[in-house]
């Protein structure tokens, strides 16, 4: 519906009949970690990824919502702590939304325990003139602190509609959609000039009533038992090993097997290979099709038998723990080594995201305070960060070869990345910005919650690798049927056989692994199982590979971050760096005959 | 006990101390204006919840976390 009419049964002041050229647009505005993006679901029936920490709604989501008989624009924006002064991306770009004149009425969201912050965004708002409406939501939560609002008395103030809600619930949904006509301009009697902090705070006072509280709630305890170091860095020990349990164990080789041994290799291959067979007559398409670099035998073996459980299962664990608010607490531990590396704790987000897909971590880098951070944060990806495909290779392959050569791998990585990061953070320009980060509450997460989020994740991740995955497995064919693969494998030979001491066939999967880092991860996979790898030389090709340039989708994503001169750059470093460092491993591994 | 005897810094507050914010330091003002977004402006109730490896405080009802620099920008009235 491009064109919306409405008759509004109403009121004298509005008119009977709105004609309007495009949709009311209404805008949900709040604090980050409010419920927002609940609400949007509630309003709209859509979903709208929601997360426990901010930063999340890194992309504006629309959605249509009815409004009484009209059918509205509703958009959710990023979370904002403040409207004026220093601001972040997501700040940005929720000002130009409300800002401009497409939105006409603004919903802000405010914590019903926090009405100070809200009320300061409420003043900011109200600079900009639009129609306003507030909802005061997660009113069960703030009456469980013994936090009474008085919305009646504080509507009257502000001039506009106050509506208690509970998102989670539906509850005063209904009544907010009823209200959404009546919006209009605060007028709350902020004179310029004063501060919006001391207005907000003795409106705060004026209209909240606190009882103290007795007791404590095992919320809060469970947040101590992670925060502090005597008991959270053994619950970190902790989590990271259940984490390996399901993404490396469960994920990587029992589904992995599964899928692989009892699906494909028992039934897809040889079914497609057979009808390929009988009803094509060409062999070059036959080859395409299921060859040696088959579409189907290769491409989409590799794509939906190898990669997609492991990042499955990755994507959900990071989906509960991102939800149940474990995450940002790990930034209070490794701020110090991030502050070291140009960064503060709050790179350890897209750091973590990154062990299941660099891409996406890639595009999280946003959240990070400064150019010069963001610029590291991308380069410390790209290097040094495995994805849970490559992870999964890594356990696999080294896992069968011994526990030092893991450690080898690890320690080598590791130090590639504090290093490089440490230059980076005095070579290049600009400044690091401080720590400072907002905690979310602990919860047990919503399990329909943290399903529905990975199945939106891995349909992107699958819209996105897999044609990648078929572009370079007809890449792929095509240079083997040229001969020019034999070529590129015998020109790269010198290099991979003299300087890293591994098999000439190397070469191919390392060019694999350019079109997709798990790709190729999957490659060195195949020829440690058949043998081809010594100990040494299966730990000095997975440190190449894992330190090697980024797959091209986070190559893309680079320049969409970066520009592409940075991207380049960092592409030629990150180059240089990987077989560097491989040369010097094989050559260290060499000189103390080290086998594994 | 006089007002300024009992005004200290946050970086200088133990876990368990608690008070009111007096003021935010103005000499990095990007930071100030961060930190009154998240609610640390004067007359904040504030919590001190731990003080290692980062400085974590209650303000209001938010959980926030911070480095010692940023904590010493933060000047505190302790409730007695």
């Amino acid at each position: 519906m491009s064109c919306a009419q409405t008759a509004v049964v109403k009121s004298d002041k509005a008119p009977l009949l709105k004609l309007r050229a495009r949709p009311l647009r209404i805008a949900l505005v709040g604090n980050p970690n409010v419920g927002k993006s609940v609400l949007f679901g509630r309003l709209t029936g859509q979903y709208a990824i929601v997360s426990n920490y901010p930063g999340t709604t890194v992309a504006v989501t629309h959605g249509r919502a009815l409004v009484g008989a009209e059918v509205c624009d509703l958009v959710d924006t990023p979370g904002v702590n403040a409207l004026e002064g220093e601001l972040s991306e997501d700040e940005l770009v929720t000002r130009r939304i409300v800002a401009g004149g497409d939105v006409d009425v603004v919903i802000q969201v405010v914590d019903a325990r926090n009405l100070r912050r809200g009320l300061m965004l409420t003043s900011q708002l109200a600079v900009w003139g639009k129609p306003l409406v507030v909802a005061l939501n997660m009113m069960d939560e703030a009456r469980r602190h013994g936090i009474d609002v008085d919305s009646a008395a504080l509507a009257r103030r502000l001039g506009v509609p106050v509506i208690e809600t509970v998102a989670t619930e539906g509850r005063g949904v209904a009544a907010l959609r009823q209200v959404l006509p009546d919006a209009v301009a605060p007028s709350i009697g902020f004179e310029p000039g004063r501060e919006h902090a001391a207005w907000a705070h003795a409106l705060a006072a004026e209209f909240r009533r606190e009882q103290p509280r007795v007791g404590r709630r095992v919320q809060e305890r469970l947040g101590r038992l992670v925060r502090e170091p005597l008991t959270g860095l053994p619950i970190l020990a902790l989590v990271l090993y259940l984490m390996y349990l399901a993404v490396g164990v469960f994920g990587a080789q029992t589904l992995v097997g599964l899928i692989e041994k009892n699906v494909f290799q028992a039934f897809i291959n040889p079914a497609a290979t057979a009808l390929v067979n009988r009803l094509v007559p060409w062999a070059v398409v036959r080859d395409l099709l299921v060859g040696e670099y088959g579409l189907i035998t290769m491409g989409i073996t590799y794509a939906v038998a190898i990669v997609l459980p492991v990042v499955a299962t990755f994507f959900f664990v990071f989906g509960f723990l991102e939800d149940s608010g474990y995450i940002p607490r790990l930034a209070i531990f490794s701020d110090r080594v991030f502050r070291a590396m140009g960064l503060n704790g709050k790179a350890v987000l897209p750091m973590v995201l990154g062990l299941g897909c660099d891409t996406m971590a890639t595009m999280t880098t946003r959240i990070l305070g400064t150019k010069k951070e963001r610029l590291i944060a991308v380069l410390l990806l790209a290097l040094a960060i495995p994805c849970s495909a490559q992870l999964a290779t890594i356990l696999g392959i080294l896992g069968g070869v011994s526990f030092a050569a893991l450690l080898t791998l690890f320690a080598v990585v590791l130090g590639q990345m504090f290093l490089v990061g440490f230059l980076a953070a005095r070579a290049l320009p600009g400044e690091r910005s401080e720590f400072i980060l907002e905690l979310p509450p602990m919860r047990w997460p919503h399990m329909r919650n943290v399903v529905y989020k990975t199945v939106l994740r891995v349909r992107w991740y699958l819209g996105e690798a897999v044609p990648l995955f078929l572009i370079g497995t007809v890449f792929l064919f095509t240079l083997s049927r040229l001969g020019w693969l034999a070529a590129i494998t015998r020109s790269a030979e010198p290099l991979v056989v003299g300087l890293l001491g591994l098999p000439a066939k190397t070469a191919q999967v390392l060019i694999m692994g350019f079109l997709r880092r798990d790709y190729g991860a999957a490659g060195l996979f195949n020829m440690a199982h058949s043998g081809q790898l010594s100990g040494a030389q299966a730990v000095v090709a997975l440190t190449v590979m894992t330190l090697f340039v980024p797959c091209v989708a986070n190559f893309l994503m680079m320049i969409k971050e970066q520009g592409s001169r940075a991207a380049f750059a960092i592409l030629a470093v990150v180059t240089l760096i990987a077989i560097g460092t491989g040369a010097g491993l094989n050559a260290v591994l060499g000189v103390l005959h080290v086998t594994f | 006990m006089s007002r300024f005897e009992s005004t200290r810094r946050l970086s200088a507050l133990a876990a368990g101390d608690r008070g009111c914010v007096v003021r935010v330091l103005r000499d990095n003002p990007a930071r100030a204006d961060r930190l009154s977004a998240l609610g640390v402006t004067p007359g904040a109730p504030v919590r001190v919840l731990q003080t290692f490896p980062g400085v974590v405080f209650l303000c209001d009802h938010t959980e926030v976390a911070i480095e010692p620099a940023v904590a010493g920008a933060i000047l505190i009235e302790l409730a007695r």
